[in-house]
C-alpha cells in the first residue's frame, strides 16, 4: 500500500490563486497568472506590463520612509535653555537659583500690611470687651499688646 | 463697673483662647480663627489642641481647669 506523501492536496497558502498580485483578467482561466487568449502579441504585453507594475509596488512598499523619530518629551523640571534655564529657577527648591535671586517687589511679603489692617478694624471693639467684668487677664494682655503696635 | 460679662465661647473668649494659644505674632489668624462660629468652647479648644499641640492658653486659668477623669 502506498502512502500518500505529506501536505498532499488542501489549501495551500503560497498557492498561485492565494497570491493577491496574480490578477488574472480572464478570470479562472488564467490561474497562473498569466495572460492568454487575447491577440497575437499581446498576451507577454499584458504579461509584461502585469509583473512591472507589481515590481513598482513593491518598489514604493520599500522606499516608503519610516516615522521620523520624535525627541523624548520634556518634564516640567527638564532644564528648558535660554534666558530662564531651569523652570524652577526663583523657587527655593530644585535649582540652586532660589527666591533670593527674586526682585524684592516680588518676595515681599503682604502678610504684615493684612494682619495691621485687620487689627486696626477690630482694636477698638477689643478695648471695650477688656473692660468687662471677669475679663481675664490674658486677654488684656493681648489688647494692650495690639494696642502698642 | 461695667455690665457686660465675659462668657466662656464668646467671640472674645475665643481671641485670648487663640492668641494666647497661637502666640501675639499670629493675632490677625488668630482673629479670623474666632471668628468661626464654635459648636462649643470644648470643640474651640480641641481644635487648638490639634494644631498647636500643646494645652489651650489664656483665659482665667482658675475658671479654666478641665476635668481630665480625675
Amino acid at each position: 500500500m502506498t502512502t500518500a506523501p505529506d501536505n498532499r492536496g488542501g489549501m495551500r497558502p503560497t498557492a498561485p490563486q492565494n497570491n493577491p498580485a496574480n490578477v488574472s483578467a480572464t478570470g479562472g482561466a488564467g490561474q497562473s497568472g498569466e495572460y492568454s487568449g487575447f491577440a497575437y502579441g499581446q498576451n507577454s504585453q499584458l504579461n509584461n506590463s502585469r509583473v512591472e507594475g507589481n515590481a513598482a509596488v513593491a518598489s514604493v512598499s520599500a522606499a516608503r520612509p519610516e516615522t521620523p523619530s520624535l525627541p523624548p518629551m520634556q518634564t516640567l523640571t527638564d532644564n528648558i535653555g535660554g534666558k530662564y534655564s531651569n523652570i524652577t529657577d526663583g523657587g527655593d527648591f530644585g535649582s540652586p537659583v532660589g527666591s533670593a535671586a527674586m526682585p524684592k517687589n516680588i518676595s515681599a511679603n503682604t502678610r504684615p500690611d493684612e494682619n495691621a489692617a485687620i487689627i486696626a478694624r477690630y482694636l477698638p471693639d477689643l478695648v471695650h470687651a477688656a473692660s468687662f467684668a471677669d475679663a481675664p487677664d490674658s486677654y488684656k494682655r493681648f489688647v494692650n499688646y495690639l494696642a502698642s503696635k | 463697673m461695667s455690665a457686660e460679662a465675659w462668657l466662656p465661647g464668646s467671640l472674645f473668649d475665643n481671641i485670648d483662647k487663640f492668641a494666647n494659644s497661637l502666640g501675639y505674632q499670629n493675632a490677625a489668624i488668630a482673629l479670623e480663627l474666632s471668628m468661626i462660629p464654635w459648636k462649643s468652647p470644648e470643640e474651640r479648644d480641641s481644635f487648638i489642641m490639634s494644631i498647636t499641640g500643646d494645652d489651650v492658653k489664656g483665659g482665667a486659668e482658675k475658671k479654666y481647669i478641665k476635668n481630665f477623669g480625675g
